[in-house]
Protein backbone atom coordinates (compact mmCIF):
# COMPACT_ATOMS: atom_id res chain seq x y z
CA UNK A 1 0.00 0.00 0.00
CA UNK A 2 2.90 2.37 0.95
CA UNK A 3 4.41 2.32 -2.82
CA UNK A 4 1.05 2.77 -4.00
CA UNK A 5 0.47 5.88 -2.49
CA UNK A 6 3.93 7.06 -3.47
CA UNK A 7 3.02 6.43 -6.80
CA UNK A 8 -0.10 8.35 -6.76
CA UNK A 9 1.29 10.97 -4.71
CA UNK A 10 4.14 11.55 -7.71
CA UNK A 11 1.78 10.97 -10.19
CA UNK A 12 -0.43 13.55 -8.67
CA UNK A 13 2.50 16.08 -7.97
CA UNK A 14 3.43 15.45 -12.05
CA UNK A 15 0.04 16.24 -12.98
CA UNK A 16 -0.72 19.33 -11.29
CA UNK A 17 2.55 21.88 -10.71
CA UNK A 18 0.75 24.28 -10.89
CA UNK A 19 -0.90 24.40 -7.52
CA UNK A 20 1.85 23.09 -5.44
CA UNK A 21 0.76 25.12 -2.01
CA UNK A 22 1.67 23.15 1.22
CA UNK A 23 -2.16 23.02 1.53
CA UNK A 24 -2.80 21.26 -1.68
CA UNK A 25 0.04 18.86 -1.42
CA UNK A 26 -1.84 17.75 2.00
CA UNK A 27 -5.27 17.34 0.07
CA UNK A 28 -3.58 16.19 -2.55
CA UNK A 29 -1.89 12.72 -0.52
CA UNK A 30 -4.76 12.62 1.26
CA UNK A 31 -6.82 12.15 -1.88
CA UNK A 32 -4.55 9.63 -3.12
CA UNK A 33 -4.62 7.87 -0.06
CA UNK A 34 -8.44 8.11 0.37
CA UNK A 35 -8.48 6.51 -3.23
CA UNK A 36 -6.04 3.21 -2.32
CA UNK A 37 -8.13 2.61 0.74
CA UNK A 38 -11.41 2.57 -1.09
CA UNK A 39 -12.04 2.19 -4.45
CA UNK A 40 -15.50 3.91 -4.84
CA UNK A 41 -13.63 7.00 -3.90
CA UNK A 42 -15.64 10.12 -5.54
CA UNK A 43 -14.08 12.95 -4.32
CA UNK A 44 -14.36 14.70 -0.88
CA UNK A 45 -17.61 16.23 0.67
CA UNK A 46 -17.82 19.84 3.20
CA UNK A 47 -21.28 18.24 3.94
CA UNK A 48 -19.64 15.31 5.12
CA UNK A 49 -16.77 17.37 7.07
CA UNK A 50 -19.54 19.71 8.73
CA UNK A 51 -21.29 16.52 10.09
CA UNK A 52 -17.95 15.24 11.59
CA UNK A 53 -17.39 18.50 12.94
CA UNK A 54 -20.70 18.80 14.54
CA UNK A 55 -20.79 14.76 15.91
CA UNK A 56 -21.28 13.32 19.56
CA UNK A 57 -19.43 10.38 19.79
CA UNK A 58 -19.68 7.63 22.69
CA UNK A 59 -16.54 6.36 21.32
CA UNK A 60 -13.90 8.65 22.54
CA UNK A 61 -13.01 9.65 25.71
CA UNK A 62 -16.07 10.90 27.92
CA UNK A 63 -13.78 14.32 28.61
CA UNK A 64 -13.77 15.26 24.90
CA UNK A 65 -17.04 13.70 22.73
CA UNK A 66 -16.78 16.13 19.95
CA UNK A 67 -14.50 18.48 17.97
CA UNK A 68 -16.96 21.68 19.35
CA UNK A 69 -15.63 20.76 22.28
CA UNK A 70 -12.65 22.75 22.04
CA UNK A 71 -12.98 24.34 18.26
CA UNK A 72 -16.74 25.59 19.15
CA UNK A 73 -19.88 24.97 16.89
CA UNK A 74 -18.34 27.51 14.63
CA UNK A 75 -15.61 26.91 12.15
CA UNK A 76 -14.91 30.82 12.64
CA UNK A 77 -15.11 30.98 16.37
CA UNK A 78 -12.05 31.02 18.50
CA UNK A 79 -12.24 27.59 20.26
CA UNK A 80 -10.49 26.97 23.71
CA UNK A 81 -8.24 23.89 25.18
CA UNK A 82 -9.81 22.05 28.21
CA UNK A 83 -7.36 24.49 30.26
CA UNK A 84 -8.44 27.04 28.95
CA UNK A 85 -5.79 28.36 25.76
CA UNK A 86 -7.42 29.68 23.04
CA UNK A 87 -7.56 27.94 19.57
CA UNK A 88 -7.22 30.15 16.42
CA UNK A 89 -10.78 29.55 14.37
CA UNK A 90 -10.37 26.62 12.25
CA UNK A 91 -11.60 28.26 9.23
CA UNK A 92 -8.93 29.13 6.58
CA UNK A 93 -10.66 32.44 5.72
CA UNK A 94 -10.26 33.75 9.08
CA UNK A 95 -6.89 31.75 10.08
CA UNK A 96 -5.23 31.86 6.83
CA UNK A 97 -2.04 29.51 7.48
CA UNK A 98 -4.07 26.83 8.65
CA UNK A 99 -3.71 23.06 6.94
CA UNK A 100 -0.27 24.39 5.46
CA UNK A 101 2.06 22.15 7.63
CA UNK A 102 1.91 18.10 7.14
CA UNK A 103 3.52 17.52 10.46
CA UNK A 104 1.24 19.25 12.39
CA UNK A 105 -2.07 18.40 10.46
CA UNK A 106 -0.74 14.81 11.08
CA UNK A 107 -0.18 15.09 15.04
CA UNK A 108 -3.92 17.09 15.56
CA UNK A 109 -6.28 14.16 13.20
CA UNK A 110 -4.12 11.65 15.13
CA UNK A 111 -4.65 12.93 18.12
CA UNK A 112 -7.95 14.37 18.46
CA UNK A 113 -9.45 11.70 16.35
CA UNK A 114 -8.24 9.42 19.15
CA UNK A 115 -9.40 11.58 21.82
CA UNK A 116 -13.37 11.84 19.99
CA UNK A 117 -13.72 8.94 18.35
CA UNK A 118 -11.36 7.00 19.95
CA UNK A 119 -9.52 5.68 16.85
CA UNK A 120 -7.54 7.17 13.94
CA UNK A 121 -9.77 9.23 11.12
CA UNK A 122 -10.03 7.56 7.88
CA UNK A 123 -8.44 9.81 4.98
CA UNK A 124 -11.72 10.25 4.03
CA UNK A 125 -12.94 11.51 7.06
CA UNK A 126 -9.71 13.65 7.06
CA UNK A 127 -10.36 15.35 3.72
CA UNK A 128 -14.14 15.93 4.32
CA UNK A 129 -12.82 18.02 7.39
CA UNK A 130 -10.11 19.86 5.72
CA UNK A 131 -12.83 20.86 2.61
CA UNK A 132 -15.45 22.16 4.73
CA UNK A 133 -12.55 24.05 6.70
CA UNK A 134 -11.16 25.43 3.59
CA UNK A 135 -14.43 26.23 1.81
CA UNK A 136 -16.05 28.31 5.15
CA UNK B 1 27.96 71.77 91.25
CA UNK B 2 25.67 73.23 94.34
CA UNK B 3 22.81 70.34 94.67
CA UNK B 4 19.61 72.03 95.04
CA UNK B 5 16.87 72.22 97.85
CA UNK B 6 14.29 71.17 96.51
CA UNK B 7 15.86 67.88 94.42
CA UNK B 8 12.75 65.93 93.96
CA UNK B 9 11.14 68.44 91.63
CA UNK B 10 14.57 68.40 89.63
CA UNK B 11 13.93 67.00 86.17
CA UNK B 12 17.06 65.32 84.25
CA UNK B 13 16.99 64.64 81.05
CA UNK B 14 17.52 60.70 80.92
CA UNK B 15 16.57 59.35 77.64
CA UNK B 16 18.15 61.38 74.45
CA UNK B 17 16.00 62.13 71.38
CA UNK B 18 17.61 59.67 69.11
CA UNK B 19 17.14 56.80 71.79
CA UNK B 20 13.57 58.29 71.78
CA UNK B 21 13.41 57.96 68.15
CA UNK B 22 14.96 54.29 68.30
CA UNK B 23 12.24 53.17 71.10
CA UNK B 24 9.32 54.57 69.44
CA UNK B 25 10.22 53.50 65.64
CA UNK B 26 11.08 49.94 66.77
CA UNK B 27 8.21 49.83 68.43
CA UNK B 28 6.39 50.45 65.77
CA UNK B 29 8.43 48.49 62.90
CA UNK B 30 8.26 45.50 65.65
CA UNK B 31 4.09 45.80 65.43
CA UNK B 32 4.29 46.36 61.54
CA UNK B 33 6.43 43.00 60.82
CA UNK B 34 4.19 41.16 63.73
CA UNK B 35 1.23 41.84 62.10
CA UNK B 36 2.04 41.13 58.65
CA UNK B 37 4.26 38.25 59.83
CA UNK B 38 1.13 36.81 61.48
CA UNK B 39 -1.59 38.03 59.67
CA UNK B 40 -0.83 39.27 55.90
CA UNK B 41 -1.34 37.22 52.91
CA UNK B 42 1.65 35.89 51.44
CA UNK B 43 2.08 38.16 48.76
CA UNK B 44 2.77 41.28 51.00
CA UNK B 45 6.09 39.24 51.44
CA UNK B 46 7.67 42.44 50.07
CA UNK B 47 6.79 44.56 53.33
CA UNK B 48 6.99 42.24 55.95
CA UNK B 49 10.90 41.80 54.51
CA UNK B 50 11.26 45.30 54.30
CA UNK B 51 10.53 45.94 57.90
CA UNK B 52 12.78 43.39 59.15
CA UNK B 53 15.31 45.48 56.99
CA UNK B 54 15.11 48.93 58.94
CA UNK B 55 14.88 46.61 62.42
CA UNK B 56 18.07 45.55 61.23
CA UNK B 57 19.45 49.11 60.64
CA UNK B 58 17.62 50.38 64.02
CA UNK B 59 19.19 47.47 66.09
CA UNK B 60 22.78 48.31 64.51
CA UNK B 61 22.15 51.92 65.65
CA UNK B 62 21.37 51.28 68.98
CA UNK B 63 24.08 48.67 69.21
CA UNK B 64 26.41 51.46 68.38
CA UNK B 65 24.64 53.93 70.08
CA UNK B 66 25.45 51.67 73.46
CA UNK B 67 28.98 52.38 73.01
CA UNK B 68 29.45 56.03 71.64
CA UNK B 69 26.37 57.31 72.98
CA UNK B 70 25.48 60.06 75.92
CA UNK B 71 25.09 58.32 79.30
CA UNK B 72 22.38 56.68 80.10
CA UNK B 73 21.87 55.08 76.46
CA UNK B 74 25.63 53.73 77.01
CA UNK B 75 25.29 49.95 77.73
CA UNK B 76 28.14 50.42 80.38
CA UNK B 77 25.43 52.90 82.22
CA UNK B 78 23.00 50.02 82.36
CA UNK B 79 25.39 46.78 82.85
CA UNK B 80 24.37 45.36 86.09
CA UNK B 81 27.03 42.37 87.75
CA UNK B 82 24.34 39.32 88.10
CA UNK B 83 25.00 40.52 91.74
CA UNK B 84 23.28 43.41 91.55
CA UNK B 85 20.29 42.03 89.68
CA UNK B 86 19.73 39.54 92.70
CA UNK B 87 20.07 42.86 95.06
CA UNK B 88 17.29 44.33 93.12
CA UNK B 89 15.12 41.27 92.97
CA UNK B 90 15.24 40.96 96.55
CA UNK B 91 14.42 44.06 97.25
CA UNK B 92 11.52 44.13 94.85
CA UNK B 93 9.90 40.87 96.48
CA UNK B 94 10.55 43.00 100.34
CA UNK B 95 7.99 46.18 98.69
CA UNK B 96 11.47 48.85 98.65
CA UNK B 97 13.02 48.58 95.48
CA UNK B 98 15.31 51.12 95.03
CA UNK B 99 14.82 53.21 91.88
CA UNK B 100 17.18 54.21 89.15
CA UNK B 101 17.53 57.43 86.87
CA UNK B 102 18.43 54.57 83.37
CA UNK B 103 17.33 51.18 83.35
CA UNK B 104 17.37 48.87 86.82
CA UNK B 105 18.45 45.89 86.48
CA UNK B 106 15.23 43.92 85.40
CA UNK B 107 14.50 46.59 82.84
CA UNK B 108 18.21 46.36 81.51
CA UNK B 109 17.98 42.51 80.93
CA UNK B 110 15.00 43.27 78.90
CA UNK B 111 16.29 45.47 76.52
CA UNK B 112 19.30 43.13 76.11
CA UNK B 113 16.96 40.05 75.26
CA UNK B 114 14.83 42.53 73.25
CA UNK B 115 17.82 42.97 70.93
CA UNK B 116 18.62 39.82 71.14
CA UNK B 117 15.61 38.14 70.21
CA UNK B 118 14.99 40.69 67.23
CA UNK B 119 18.55 39.71 65.79
CA UNK B 120 18.00 36.38 66.37
CA UNK B 121 14.50 37.13 64.60
CA UNK B 122 16.05 39.33 61.78
CA UNK B 123 19.28 36.40 60.70
CA UNK B 124 16.27 33.34 61.02
CA UNK B 125 14.52 35.79 58.85
CA UNK B 126 17.48 36.17 56.73
CA UNK B 127 17.77 32.59 56.66
CA UNK B 128 14.14 31.88 55.47
CA UNK B 129 14.16 34.72 53.10
CA UNK B 130 17.23 32.97 51.23
CA UNK B 131 16.44 29.18 51.74
CA UNK B 132 13.15 28.72 51.20
CA UNK B 133 12.20 31.48 49.08
CA UNK B 134 15.89 31.81 47.33
CA UNK B 135 15.87 35.72 47.95
CA UNK B 136 17.67 38.22 49.88
CA UNK B 137 21.51 38.27 50.69
CA UNK B 138 21.36 34.99 52.07
CA UNK B 139 19.95 33.15 48.74
CA UNK B 140 23.09 32.53 47.41
CA UNK B 141 24.20 30.69 50.98
CA UNK B 142 21.06 29.12 52.53
CA UNK B 143 19.65 26.00 51.10
CA UNK B 144 16.16 25.02 51.26
CA UNK B 145 16.45 22.28 54.35
CA UNK B 146 18.02 25.38 56.30
CA UNK B 147 15.26 27.54 55.54
CA UNK B 148 12.87 25.35 56.22
CA UNK B 149 14.33 24.72 59.86
CA UNK B 150 15.24 28.72 60.20
CA UNK B 151 11.79 29.34 59.59
CA UNK B 152 10.68 26.69 62.90
CA UNK B 153 13.03 29.31 64.85
CA UNK B 154 12.13 32.54 63.65
CA UNK B 155 8.05 31.41 64.14
CA UNK B 156 9.51 30.87 68.28
CA UNK B 157 10.96 33.31 68.42
CA UNK B 158 7.91 35.70 66.87
CA UNK B 159 5.61 34.29 69.65
CA UNK B 160 8.70 34.29 72.18
CA UNK B 161 8.67 37.88 71.27
CA UNK B 162 5.19 38.27 71.81
CA UNK B 163 5.24 37.32 75.31
CA UNK B 164 8.55 39.39 76.12
CA UNK B 165 6.80 42.41 74.81
CA UNK B 166 3.96 41.68 77.60
CA UNK B 167 6.22 41.28 79.76
CA UNK B 168 8.04 44.46 78.88
CA UNK B 169 5.05 46.16 79.20
CA UNK B 170 3.84 44.79 82.64
CA UNK B 171 7.47 45.61 84.03
CA UNK B 172 6.99 49.52 83.12
CA UNK B 173 3.78 49.48 84.47
CA UNK B 174 4.72 48.34 87.38
CA UNK B 175 8.14 50.47 88.04
CA UNK B 176 5.85 53.42 87.02
CA UNK B 177 3.59 52.46 90.00
CA UNK B 178 6.32 51.60 92.49
CA UNK B 179 8.44 54.73 91.40
CA UNK B 180 5.19 56.72 90.98
CA UNK B 181 7.13 58.39 87.79
CA UNK B 182 5.68 57.58 84.31
CA UNK B 183 8.29 55.79 82.59
CA UNK B 184 6.34 55.94 79.58
CA UNK B 185 6.03 59.46 79.72
CA UNK B 186 9.65 59.92 80.31
CA UNK B 187 10.05 58.09 77.16
CA UNK B 188 8.20 60.54 75.09
CA UNK B 189 10.13 63.47 76.61
CA UNK B 190 12.84 61.87 77.95
CA UNK B 191 12.58 63.60 81.70
CA UNK B 192 12.61 62.00 84.81
CA UNK B 193 12.57 63.23 88.10
CA UNK B 194 15.56 62.81 90.39
CA UNK B 195 15.15 61.24 93.75
CA UNK B 196 17.71 61.55 96.64
CA UNK B 197 18.84 58.22 96.43
CA UNK B 198 19.59 58.27 93.26
CA UNK B 199 23.09 57.69 92.22
CA UNK B 200 24.81 60.54 89.90
CA UNK B 201 25.08 60.30 86.58
CA UNK B 202 28.87 60.10 85.72
CA UNK B 203 28.36 62.24 82.33
CA UNK B 204 30.63 60.70 80.24
CA UNK B 205 31.21 63.98 77.50
CA UNK B 206 28.70 63.74 75.35
CA UNK B 207 29.57 63.45 71.60
CA UNK B 208 26.45 62.85 69.90
CA UNK B 209 27.85 63.76 66.36
CA UNK B 210 30.38 60.59 66.79
CA UNK B 211 27.49 58.19 67.45
CA UNK B 212 25.84 59.20 64.67
CA UNK B 213 28.29 59.19 62.06
CA UNK B 214 29.41 56.16 63.20
CA UNK B 215 26.02 54.56 63.11
CA UNK B 216 24.94 56.13 59.89
CA UNK B 217 28.42 54.23 58.10
CA UNK B 218 28.09 51.12 59.96
CA UNK B 219 24.58 50.80 58.75
CA UNK B 220 25.60 52.47 55.36
CA UNK B 221 28.11 49.57 54.81
CA UNK B 222 25.63 47.01 56.21
CA UNK B 223 23.36 47.77 53.75
CA UNK B 224 25.68 48.01 50.95
CA UNK B 225 27.37 44.22 51.74
CA UNK B 226 23.15 42.91 52.32
CA UNK B 227 22.56 44.41 48.61
CA UNK B 228 25.71 43.02 46.77
CA UNK B 229 25.24 39.59 48.12
CA UNK B 230 21.91 39.91 47.06
CA UNK B 231 22.79 39.65 43.22
CA UNK B 232 24.63 36.48 43.85
CA UNK B 233 22.51 33.80 41.90
CA UNK B 234 20.10 31.31 44.40
CA UNK B 235 22.03 28.14 45.22
CA UNK B 236 18.73 26.50 44.64
CA UNK B 237 18.30 27.67 40.99
CA UNK B 238 19.96 26.37 38.31
CA UNK B 239 20.54 27.29 35.03
CA UNK B 240 17.98 25.62 32.14
CA UNK B 241 18.80 25.80 28.40
CA UNK B 242 15.44 26.06 26.87
CA UNK B 243 14.33 23.26 24.77
CA UNK B 244 12.51 24.06 22.04
CA UNK B 245 10.07 20.67 21.57
CA UNK B 246 9.46 20.62 25.01
CA UNK B 247 8.16 24.59 25.02
CA UNK B 248 6.09 24.34 21.71
CA UNK B 249 5.00 20.41 22.03
CA UNK B 250 4.24 21.46 25.55
CA UNK B 251 2.51 24.47 25.53
CA UNK B 252 -0.18 23.55 22.61
CA UNK B 253 -2.91 23.04 25.30
CA UNK B 254 -1.97 24.52 28.51
CA UNK B 255 1.14 26.33 29.62
CA UNK B 256 4.31 24.81 29.60
CA UNK B 257 5.23 23.36 33.11
CA UNK B 258 8.63 23.60 34.45
CA UNK B 259 10.66 21.08 34.99
CA UNK B 260 10.93 21.53 38.40
CA UNK B 261 7.86 20.91 39.49
CA UNK B 262 7.68 17.24 39.25
CA UNK B 263 10.34 14.47 40.19
CA UNK B 264 11.71 12.35 37.04
CA UNK B 265 10.12 9.19 37.86
CA UNK B 266 6.97 11.37 37.41
CA UNK B 267 7.83 13.12 34.25
CA UNK B 268 9.01 10.09 32.80
CA UNK B 269 5.55 7.94 33.63
CA UNK B 270 3.98 11.27 32.03
CA UNK B 271 5.92 11.03 28.71
CA UNK B 272 5.82 7.04 28.76
CA UNK B 273 1.28 7.84 28.75
CA UNK B 274 1.07 10.81 26.29
CA UNK B 275 -2.12 9.13 24.41
CA UNK B 276 -3.72 8.88 27.37
CA UNK B 277 -3.03 12.10 29.32
CA UNK B 278 -5.42 13.63 31.31
CA UNK B 279 -8.33 12.13 29.41
CA UNK B 280 -6.69 13.38 25.80
CA UNK B 281 -4.52 12.14 23.48
CA UNK B 282 -1.18 14.23 23.47
CA UNK B 283 1.03 11.65 22.11
CA UNK B 284 4.44 13.32 19.89
CA UNK B 285 6.60 10.98 17.81
CA UNK B 286 9.20 8.62 19.08
CA UNK B 287 11.99 11.07 18.95
CA UNK B 288 10.30 13.67 19.93
CA UNK B 289 8.89 12.09 23.18
CA UNK B 290 12.45 10.55 24.19
CA UNK B 291 14.39 14.22 23.53
CA UNK B 292 11.53 15.95 25.50
CA UNK B 293 11.32 13.00 28.86
CA UNK B 294 15.53 13.41 29.19
CA UNK B 295 15.28 17.67 29.16
CA UNK B 296 12.98 17.03 31.77
CA UNK B 297 14.35 14.02 33.59
CA UNK B 298 17.38 16.28 33.14
CA UNK B 299 15.89 19.39 34.89
CA UNK B 300 13.68 18.03 37.05
CA UNK B 301 12.92 18.74 40.59
CA UNK B 302 16.13 16.93 42.24
CA UNK B 303 17.42 19.49 40.31
CA UNK B 304 16.31 22.10 42.16
CA UNK B 305 16.39 23.66 46.02
CA UNK B 306 13.04 25.69 45.69
CA UNK B 307 10.49 25.38 47.38
CA UNK B 308 8.14 24.24 44.84
CA UNK B 309 10.58 21.47 43.83
CA UNK B 310 10.95 20.41 47.19
CA UNK B 311 7.61 20.13 48.35
CA UNK B 312 6.05 19.53 45.26
CA UNK B 313 8.24 16.63 44.98
CA UNK B 314 6.32 14.58 47.05
CA UNK B 315 3.70 13.16 44.54
CA UNK B 316 0.14 11.25 44.96
CA UNK B 317 0.83 7.97 44.52
CA UNK B 318 -2.22 7.64 42.86
CA UNK B 319 -1.73 10.84 40.04
CA UNK B 320 1.59 10.24 40.11
CA UNK B 321 2.24 13.12 37.53
CA UNK B 322 -0.27 15.48 38.47
CA UNK B 323 0.79 18.55 39.98
CA UNK B 324 -2.76 19.79 41.55
CA UNK B 325 -3.10 16.16 43.49
CA UNK B 326 0.59 16.41 45.49
CA UNK B 327 -0.62 16.76 49.09
CA UNK B 328 1.53 20.15 48.91
CA UNK B 329 -0.32 21.78 46.20
CA UNK B 330 -4.09 20.75 47.34
CA UNK B 331 -3.33 22.16 51.55
CA UNK B 332 -1.71 25.33 50.14
CA UNK B 333 -4.86 26.04 47.56
CA UNK B 334 -7.53 24.63 50.08
CA UNK B 335 -8.09 28.13 51.26
CA UNK B 336 -8.86 29.58 47.07
CA UNK B 337 -12.90 29.14 46.85
CA UNK B 338 -13.34 26.38 44.24
CA UNK B 339 -15.75 28.58 42.15
CA UNK B 340 -12.49 30.74 41.05
CA UNK B 341 -11.00 27.56 39.74
CA UNK B 342 -13.60 26.64 37.30
CA UNK B 343 -14.54 30.45 36.52
CA UNK B 344 -12.89 32.34 33.93
CA UNK B 345 -9.82 33.88 33.75
CA UNK B 346 -8.49 31.22 35.81
CA UNK B 347 -10.48 27.88 34.35
CA UNK B 348 -8.26 24.99 36.08
CA UNK B 349 -6.51 24.37 38.84
CA UNK B 350 -3.61 23.74 36.50
CA UNK B 351 -3.65 27.29 35.24
CA UNK B 352 -0.69 28.10 37.62
CA UNK B 353 -0.18 31.20 35.54
CA UNK B 354 -3.46 32.86 36.03
CA UNK B 355 -2.40 33.67 39.74
CA UNK B 356 1.58 33.00 39.95
CA UNK B 357 3.16 35.62 37.79
CA UNK B 358 6.58 34.05 38.04
CA UNK B 359 5.29 30.31 37.19
CA UNK B 360 6.92 30.12 34.12
CA UNK B 361 10.15 30.24 36.06
CA UNK B 362 9.58 27.70 38.77
CA UNK B 363 9.61 30.25 41.16
CA UNK B 364 6.16 31.17 42.51
CA UNK B 365 7.43 33.61 45.54
CA UNK B 366 5.42 35.10 47.40
CA UNK B 367 5.06 37.99 46.23
CA UNK B 368 3.92 37.16 42.56
CA UNK B 369 0.86 35.41 43.86
CA UNK B 370 -1.98 37.58 42.55
CA UNK B 371 -5.17 35.47 42.24
CA UNK B 372 -6.62 36.67 39.00
CA UNK B 373 -9.94 38.05 38.39
CA UNK B 374 -12.60 38.52 36.06
CA UNK B 375 -12.50 41.51 33.55
CA UNK B 376 -15.65 42.98 35.02
C1 LIG C 1 -9.49 18.63 23.45
C2 LIG C 1 -9.59 19.73 22.56
C3 LIG C 1 -9.77 19.43 21.08
C4 LIG C 1 -10.73 18.64 20.49
C5 LIG C 1 -11.86 17.87 21.16
C6 LIG C 1 -10.46 18.69 19.09
N1 LIG C 1 -9.39 19.48 18.83
FE1 LIG C 1 -8.54 19.84 17.03
N2 LIG C 1 -7.11 20.95 17.91
C7 LIG C 1 -7.02 21.23 19.23
C8 LIG C 1 -5.83 22.00 19.49
C9 LIG C 1 -5.38 22.53 20.84
C10 LIG C 1 -5.20 22.20 18.26
C11 LIG C 1 -3.89 22.94 17.96
C12 LIG C 1 -4.00 24.39 18.21
C13 LIG C 1 -3.93 25.21 16.98
O1 LIG C 1 -3.58 24.70 15.93
O2 LIG C 1 -4.24 26.41 17.08
C14 LIG C 1 -6.03 21.52 17.27
C15 LIG C 1 -5.70 21.46 15.95
C16 LIG C 1 -6.40 20.72 15.04
C17 LIG C 1 -6.00 20.54 13.68
C18 LIG C 1 -4.74 21.12 13.03
C19 LIG C 1 -4.95 22.51 12.53
C20 LIG C 1 -3.81 23.02 11.70
O3 LIG C 1 -3.67 24.25 11.68
O4 LIG C 1 -3.05 22.25 11.14
C21 LIG C 1 -6.93 19.75 13.11
C22 LIG C 1 -6.92 19.28 11.69
C23 LIG C 1 -7.92 19.43 14.13
N3 LIG C 1 -7.58 20.04 15.28
C24 LIG C 1 -9.01 18.63 13.90
C25 LIG C 1 -9.89 18.23 14.89
C26 LIG C 1 -10.97 17.29 14.69
C27 LIG C 1 -11.31 16.63 13.37
C28 LIG C 1 -11.60 17.13 15.88
C29 LIG C 1 -12.80 16.22 16.19
C30 LIG C 1 -12.66 14.85 15.76
C31 LIG C 1 -10.90 17.94 16.83
N4 LIG C 1 -9.88 18.61 16.20
C32 LIG C 1 -11.21 18.00 18.17
C33 LIG C 1 -7.88 20.83 20.22
C34 LIG C 1 -8.95 19.97 20.02
C1 LIG D 1 -3.54 17.69 23.54
C2 LIG D 1 -3.47 18.63 24.59
C3 LIG D 1 -2.26 18.51 25.52
C4 LIG D 1 -0.94 18.46 25.21
C5 LIG D 1 -0.31 18.48 23.83
C6 LIG D 1 -0.22 18.37 26.46
N1 LIG D 1 -1.10 18.40 27.51
FE1 LIG D 1 -0.62 18.34 29.45
N2 LIG D 1 -2.59 18.44 29.95
C7 LIG D 1 -3.64 18.54 29.05
C8 LIG D 1 -4.87 18.65 29.77
C9 LIG D 1 -6.26 18.78 29.16
C10 LIG D 1 -4.54 18.63 31.14
C11 LIG D 1 -5.49 18.76 32.31
C12 LIG D 1 -5.54 20.24 32.60
C13 LIG D 1 -6.56 20.63 33.59
O1 LIG D 1 -6.86 19.86 34.50
O2 LIG D 1 -7.01 21.78 33.47
C14 LIG D 1 -3.10 18.49 31.20
C15 LIG D 1 -2.38 18.45 32.39
C16 LIG D 1 -1.01 18.35 32.46
C17 LIG D 1 -0.28 18.27 33.70
C18 LIG D 1 -0.87 18.24 35.09
C19 LIG D 1 -1.37 19.56 35.54
C20 LIG D 1 -2.01 19.40 36.90
O3 LIG D 1 -3.23 19.42 36.99
O4 LIG D 1 -1.27 19.22 37.86
C21 LIG D 1 1.03 18.18 33.38
C22 LIG D 1 2.19 18.08 34.34
C23 LIG D 1 1.14 18.20 31.94
N3 LIG D 1 -0.14 18.32 31.42
C24 LIG D 1 2.32 18.12 31.24
C25 LIG D 1 2.39 18.11 29.87
C26 LIG D 1 3.63 17.96 29.13
C27 LIG D 1 5.00 17.80 29.74
C28 LIG D 1 3.31 18.01 27.82
C29 LIG D 1 4.26 17.89 26.63
C30 LIG D 1 4.82 16.59 26.45
C31 LIG D 1 1.86 18.18 27.73
N4 LIG D 1 1.35 18.23 28.99
C32 LIG D 1 1.16 18.28 26.56
C33 LIG D 1 -3.54 18.55 27.69
C34 LIG D 1 -2.36 18.48 26.97
C1 LIG E 1 -6.57 30.55 41.70
C2 LIG E 1 -5.21 30.95 41.82
C3 LIG E 1 -4.10 29.91 41.87
C4 LIG E 1 -3.80 28.94 40.93
C5 LIG E 1 -4.52 28.64 39.64
C6 LIG E 1 -2.62 28.28 41.42
N1 LIG E 1 -2.22 28.83 42.61
FE1 LIG E 1 -0.58 28.31 43.70
N2 LIG E 1 -1.10 29.62 45.17
C7 LIG E 1 -2.18 30.48 45.10
C8 LIG E 1 -2.26 31.21 46.36
C9 LIG E 1 -3.29 32.26 46.70
C10 LIG E 1 -1.20 30.75 47.16
C11 LIG E 1 -0.85 31.19 48.58
C12 LIG E 1 -1.63 30.34 49.52
C13 LIG E 1 -1.26 30.62 50.95
O1 LIG E 1 -0.30 30.02 51.41
O2 LIG E 1 -1.92 31.44 51.55
C14 LIG E 1 -0.48 29.76 46.38
C15 LIG E 1 0.66 29.09 46.82
C16 LIG E 1 1.42 28.27 46.01
C17 LIG E 1 2.71 27.75 46.36
C18 LIG E 1 3.46 28.05 47.64
C19 LIG E 1 4.17 29.36 47.45
C20 LIG E 1 4.78 29.89 48.70
O3 LIG E 1 5.87 30.43 48.61
O4 LIG E 1 4.13 29.84 49.74
C21 LIG E 1 3.15 26.99 45.31
C22 LIG E 1 4.48 26.27 45.19
C23 LIG E 1 2.11 27.01 44.32
N3 LIG E 1 1.09 27.81 44.78
C24 LIG E 1 2.16 26.32 43.12
C25 LIG E 1 1.14 26.31 42.18
C26 LIG E 1 1.18 25.52 40.96
C27 LIG E 1 2.32 24.62 40.55
C28 LIG E 1 0.01 25.77 40.30
C29 LIG E 1 -0.45 25.18 38.98
C30 LIG E 1 -0.43 23.73 38.88
C31 LIG E 1 -0.75 26.74 41.10
N4 LIG E 1 -0.03 27.03 42.24
C32 LIG E 1 -1.98 27.25 40.75
C33 LIG E 1 -3.05 30.63 44.04
C34 LIG E 1 -3.10 29.82 42.92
Amino acid sequence: MKHKLLIGVIFLALASPAQAGPRETIMELLAAEAQVANSSYSGFSAAAGEALFLATFTTGKPETTSCTTCHTNSPSNVGETRAGKPIDPMATSVTPDRYTDQAKVDKWFRRNCNSVLGRECTAQEKGDFLTFMINQ
Amino acid sequence: MAVPKNIAKLQVRVWDLPTRIYHWGQLILVAAALLLGFFGPEWWLDAHVYVGYAIIAFIVFRLIWGVWGPEYSRFSNFLFSPKAVIAHIKKLVSGRPSHFLGHNPLGSLMVFALILILALLSISGLTVLGGVENQGPLAGFASFSLGTLARIGHEFLAYLLVGMIVAHIFGVLFESYMSKTSLTRAMVDGRKPVTEDQRPATLYPVRKEGGMIIAFGVICVIGAVGALASTMPASGLIAMPVNESFQSECADCHQVYHPSLLPRESWVSLMGNLSDHFGEDASLGADTTNEIMSYLSRYAAQAWDTEAANFLSLVDEKHPFQITATPFWISRHANIPQEIFRTKPVNSKANCSACHKDAAGGMFADQNIQIAHGQN
